[in-house]
């Protein structure tokens, strides 16, 4: 034991220097950059001289624009060193001798450059280094984002439930009922149009499974149905309470009592789950390789932060600049937290087992869950002010707050499509995890075992995956309101073949996950009688796919440019195959057969004897498939939205003007892609092995027991 | 068989919830309902049926079996989707998915799959895992249509309108302006254009309207909807932002391109697709065309078509046309003379008569001095002496889009009196 402490501590030492040093360079960098000194090569990255150069760049012509106020953010005045006029305010400064940093503001530093102007990233170009950095940062962030959350729903799921433990579970009820309720919620308001229909599910389903779970942990309320009953009472009175409405509507306050049911049933059903040890250990080994994931998180990040820095220099010093508080405060202290709880949470799990302080360690789940959430909506911010910066603009830097340059019009949108996204890139990358250990076990016990995990993998992601078109719907929907030009340049011009390709991954994810079911159920008895029926669900979900693989058009812009073939247009009569209300129908069939399928399925595994372990060889690779497929859907939906900006850093904001300002072709996009999710499997096939597989083979050499140490009892 | 009334009751629920969903989303409730019960019946019917355990076959098998089915659906959707006219690209799609779905049931009848014998066994297929879905996506975003960035980088490059000189150069870069604001997404012109959400300008003739009441629609668009787009959604429909986006040498560039939306050969267009109809049966324009035909339109001060033509249909002029007599022969006064009666004159000519005139009588050119927006509406309500709207049986059929060729005869023939700036 005492040699595999100290193996331990090493890479937790090595992964603390390396992030600590993140944090050093993020917090001393960020704030740095526009205050140091007004002419020195960092000050003069400040807005004012940003835009300045920018206007000096594009068009020589229009002097007086140089003499423009700049935007400085808070009353700062960032100056241009190059522009005479800056000269001249020197001389008037009396003070300026307070800012003289000496010869060095005369001496630059680096040769004068413009964003991707100068210095051009070998091999790639400084877009690619750029997109594959900030893709492969996005990838492992969201690893360490959905998997904390897989992850506390099956340590809540092994736990025995001792005082200690209902008392968290109180806690994570109500992370899980706000999760749930911004789910449900947010399909009534796309689905019914019901105005505030998040709110309502959220308030509702967390309010209900607070009051519930505190009912239940003092043993009052105690069945499901009743605590339905009195959730749904309960969450629809706190929902009409908090929600901002001038009056209510019947849809509503159905779906408010809906979400509290929903909140009381859950509740319920977690506080008195029966305990399964599977669920502890399965928690246990995600989180392992959580840990290496989160390292990888951060060197990621700091690959794409340093190449921006080079490559977009200007336009990273006004982003960051945009945001003080957020870059100096809220992110690095976010970041610090994040990782002191996440090592905490990965270290403190065996020795809180023992000392039987299950509890404290779900609720530590519960708060990483909670930093990590706000890490993203914090991050999200700036991310949608590139794409929907708050009108108008020339407000921006003036009366608007740090806040309102955070909470722009698709703020809370992508929370929810990255929220829920999270969710099924947790559950698929479990299955990817579960089908690697399957192949490398060689015990059939283990076998067993990696064959359930993989079926919970499945069943999570899937389960995510349902309610993920809605929350992209609301995205784009919101895109659409704030400016149709940005969604028509997805749906309908230079992004239309790519969301072509969006709609046939979709299908292929559901595909596989469907087949997936096919042959698990192989393995229980009796199973097959459900097969005829599922093989007319599968004739409707080729269906399904090719009606959302039809385009209106097949050329790749919204009028054909020279050389594509002008009448690949969709007869008028025949559009409506093309249109939104035949791809919602399409999607619609999908998550229908799909759901349909997991009854069959689920009705198999409570009615036949299954045979874990022995499942089709196919099974793994099925798993391994949709993880790819997913991860490089997520990845060709971030190329989608980073390319709908088109010619922008800033929506109309701040103009991309260097030579790859252009849009990439599907082929080469797609090239691109594939690498980088190559990229990204290598390294999590390496992480796999070093985090789970490695230690236990270790660990059975040396005549241990593979899997964790038992929760002790009370 | 005992388990029909169950499913059937059941199949009724669902049925009844499709109506409602389709009542719900304005998509066919009976179409909802029927497809929605009848697939519930044939799940039912395939759930309770006596089933066998499924035969697993080889791949080879497999696929022989699979083939005469799949090769005779790809013939009917090949022949099917042709005879309903969808292009080759769709046909080949079609085709191509239903061998997608042969593949997928290939998959589910396929033998269960050996297990590994070695490593090597497993990192092979790991690599055939990993290298399917690589190669399945490269190949088709390599194989579907793609655009050559160099046109986006010309298109980007170009330098900003800041000034305008009516002319055609005006006109070209309104036309720029048009598509990268992706009015195209939404507006039709003629032939062009992608769908049918607002309407089509080209046959709506949006040219013949003001410079002013264009900008209008530009930079307020919900002020006034245009006939046959006042629901709900097409309401919202057009942005309101493009008065911030565009600087007035973009916006007047915008209405010079706008303003050659025109058609002398048919009659304007109004309605959302396939609802449309022409001013011949627009009751409106019928009472507009009323005060232009009778001189009480401010806009048109000087034209005063009943002074000849008589305000009930009485010609009070010799020789003037009688628009009571539907068998009236078109004038041979004029060199482009048609053998056609007044019930049969195309648009076009009631268009060419007005506008240009009739040599050597009163009948004066009238296209080179009024708007041609209120000729068109006179001559829609002049068609009621012989023709009333009440009587109509049916409407006018609304006219073919014109192709590009058309279009350029119209200009090489100078069918546009006025100048189109």
């Amino acid at each position: 034991m005492p040699s595999s402490n100290v193996s331990e501590q090493k890479p937790l030492s090595f992964k603390l220097i390396l992030l600590a040093l993140m944090v050093y360079g993020l917090v001393h960098l960020s704030p740095a950059i526009p205050w140091v000194s007004p002419s020195s090569f960092l000050g003069s990255l400040g807005p004012q001289t940003v835009l300045a150069e920018e206007e000096d760049e594009e068009d020589e012509e229009d002097d007086e624009d140089e003499e423009e106020d700049g935007e400085g953010d808070g009353g700062e005045e960032a100056e241009g060193e190059e522009g005479a006029e800056g000269e001249e305010a020197a001389e008037e400064d009396e003070n300026a001798y307070l800012y003289d940093i000496g010869p060095a503001a005369d001496i630059r530093p680096m040769p004068e450059i413009k964003d991707g102007g100068g210095y051009k990233f070998p091999g790639l170009g400084n877009r690619k280094a750029t997109w594959g950095a900030a893709q492969l940062h996005i990838l492992f962030a969201s690893f360490i984002l959905g998997c904390p959350m897989f992850v506390v729903i099956m340590e809540v799921m092994g736990a025995r439930r001792t005082q200690g433990v209902r008392k968290a579970v109180i806690l994570a009820n109500v992370f899980m009922g706000v999760l749930t309720g911004v789910i449900i919620g947010i399909i009534g308001e796309i689905i019914v149009d019901i105005h505030h229909g998040v709110l309502y599910g959220l308030w509702a389903c967390a309010f209900a499974a607070l009051i519930i779970s505190f009912l239940n942990y003092f043993h009052v309320c105690m069945n499901t149905k009743m605590s339905s009953i009195v959730g749904g009472v309960v969450g629809t009175f706190f929902a009409y309470l908090l929600v901002p409405i001038d009056h209510t509507t019947i849809p509503a306050i159905l779906l408010a009592f809906v979400n509290g049911a929903v909140g009381g049933f859950l509740s319920t059903a977690i506080m008195f789950a029966e305990a399964d040890y599977k669920f502890e250990r399965l928690a246990h080994e995600i989180t392992k390789v959580i840990g290496f994931c989160y390292s990888f998180t951060a060197l990621t990040g700091g690959l794409f932060l340093f190449i921006m820095m080079v490559a977009y220099k200007d336009f990273i010093s006004y982003l960051v600049t945009a945001y003080p508080i957020l870059f100096m405060i809220g992110y690095p202290t976010l970041f610090i937290l994040e990782t002191i709880v996440l090592y905490i949470y990965v270290y403190s799990w065996e020795p809180l087992n023992k000392t039987n302080r299950k509890g404290r360690h779900i609720v530590l789940g519960v708060v990483l869950n909670i930093l990590g959430l706000s890490l993203l909506c914090a991050l999200d911010g700036p991310a949608t002010f590139m794409q929907t910066p708050p009108k108008p603009y020339d407000a921006l830097f003036t009366t608007m707050t740090e806040w309102d340059r955070i909470a722009t019009m698709t703020w809370m949108p992508l929370n929810y499509h990255r929220l829920v996204g999270n969710g099924t890139f947790g559950g698929f990358m479990v299955g990817v995890i579960s089908a690697y250990m399957y192949l490398w076990s060689k015990d059939p016990k283990e076998k067993e075992y990696y064959d359930w995990v993989g079926y919970m993998g499945n069943f999570i992601g899937v389960l995510f995956m349902i309610p993920l078109p809605a929350m992209g719907y609301i995205f784009v929907r919101e895109i659409y309101q704030y400016d149709a030009t940005i969604g028509m340049y997805i749906m309908s011009d230079r992004e239309s073949m790519f969301m072509l390709v969006q709609g046939l991954l979709i299908a292929t994810m559901f595909t596989a996950s469907n087949v997936y079911m096919w042959v698990s159920m192989k393995r229980i008895e009796n199973a097959h009688r459900f097969f005829p029926a599922m093989k007319l669900g599968f004739v409707l979900i080729i269906i399904a796919a090719t009606i959302w693989f039809t385009p209106r058009r097949f050329f790749a812009t919204m009028l054909p440019e020279p050389g594509m073939n002008p009448d690949m247009v969709l007869p008028d009569n025949l559009a409506f195959l093309a249109l939104m209300v035949s791809k919602n129908t399409a999607a619609f069939a999908l998550v229908t057969v799909t759901l349909i399928n997991y009854i069959f399925y689920t009705i198999s595994t409570r009615t036949g004897k299954i045979g874990w372990g022995k499942i089709n060889p196919l099974g793994p690779y099925i798993l391994i498939f949709m993880g790819f497929t997913d991860i490089w859907l997520m990845s060709w939906m971030g190329t989608i939205r980073e390319l709908s900006r088109m010619n922008w850093h800033i929506y109309k904001v701040f103009k991309d003007v260097t030579p790859e300002k252009f849009a990439p072709t599907l082929a080469e996009s797609g090239v691109f892609v594939t690498g980088v999710v190559w990229t990204f499997f290598i390294v999590m096939t390496a992480i796999i092995w070093l985090g789970i597989k490695y230690p236990k083979t270790k660990k059975a050499k040396a005549g241990e027991t593979p899997a964790a140490a038992p929760q002790m009892a009370e | 068989m005992k388990n029909l009334p169950k499913i059937l009751i059941i199949a009724a629920g669902v049925g009844a919830f499709g109506y409602g969903v389709g009542v719900f989303f304005n998509m066919s409730p009976p179409i909802m309902a029927g497809a929605m019960a009848g697939l519930t019946l044939l799940y039912g019917f395939l759930l309770t049926k006596q089933h066998r355990a499924p035969k697993e076959k080889g791949f080879f098998k497999n696929v022989m079996t699979k083939i005469p089915g799949v090769a005779v659906i790809a013939v009917i959707l090949w022949f099917g989707s042709g005879h309903y006219g969808f292009p080759i690209w769709w046909q080949i799609k079609f085709v191509s998915f239903s061998v997608v779905g042969m593949i997928v049931f290939i998959i589910l009848d396929l033998k269960t799959m050996r297990v590994e014998k070695g490593a090597s066994d497993a990192i092979v297929r790991l690599i055939v895992t990993y290298a399917f879905p690589s190669i399945l996506f490269i190949t088709i975003t390599a194989q579907l249509p793609q655009f050559n960035p160099e046109h986006e980088l010309a298109k980007l490059n170009k330098k900003p309108v800041t000034t305008f000189v009516p002319g055609p150069e005006a006109i070209a870069a309104g036309r720029e302006i048009f598509e990268s604001n992706k009015c195209f997404n939404c507006h039709k012109v003629f032939w062009e254009g992608n769908s049918d959400r607002g309407p089509n300008l080209g046959t709506k003739q949006i040219g013949l309207y003001s410079v002013d009441y264009i900008k209008e629609q530009i930079l307020d668009p919900r002020k006034k909807q245009s006939p046959g787009f006042e629901d709900k959604k097409s309401k919202k429909a057009m942005p309101t932002y493009y008065g911030e986006d565009l600087n007035e040498a973009e916006l007047l560039s915008l209405v010079s391109y706008l303003k050659t939306m025109r058609d002398p050969t048919h009659m304007p267009v109004e309605g959302k697709f396939p609802n449309q109809w022409t001013w011949w049966d627009d009751k409106q324009i019928l009472e507009e065309g009323k005060l232009v035909f009778e001189g009480k339109e401010p806009a048109t001060e000087g034209l005063n078509c009943a002074v000849c033509h008589g305000a009930d249909g009485i010609p009070m002029m010799t020789g003037a046309f009688d628009f009571r007599k539907p068998d009236n022969p078109d004038t041979d006064k004029m060199a482009d003379h048609m053998d056609v009666t007044l019930k049969d004159f195309p648009d076009e000519l009631y268009y060419r008569r007005v506008t240009r005139g009739v040599d050597n009588t009163p009948m004066a050119p009238w296209g080179s001095i009024f708007p041609h927006l209120y000729l068109w509406k006179a001559e829609a309500y002049a068609r009621t002496f012989h023709d009333p709207l009440d009587k109509r049986t049916e409407k006018k059929p609304v006219p073919p889009i014109p192709t590009k060729e058309e279009i350029e005869r119209w200009k090489k023939d100078g069918l546009f009196l006025d100048p189109l700036l």
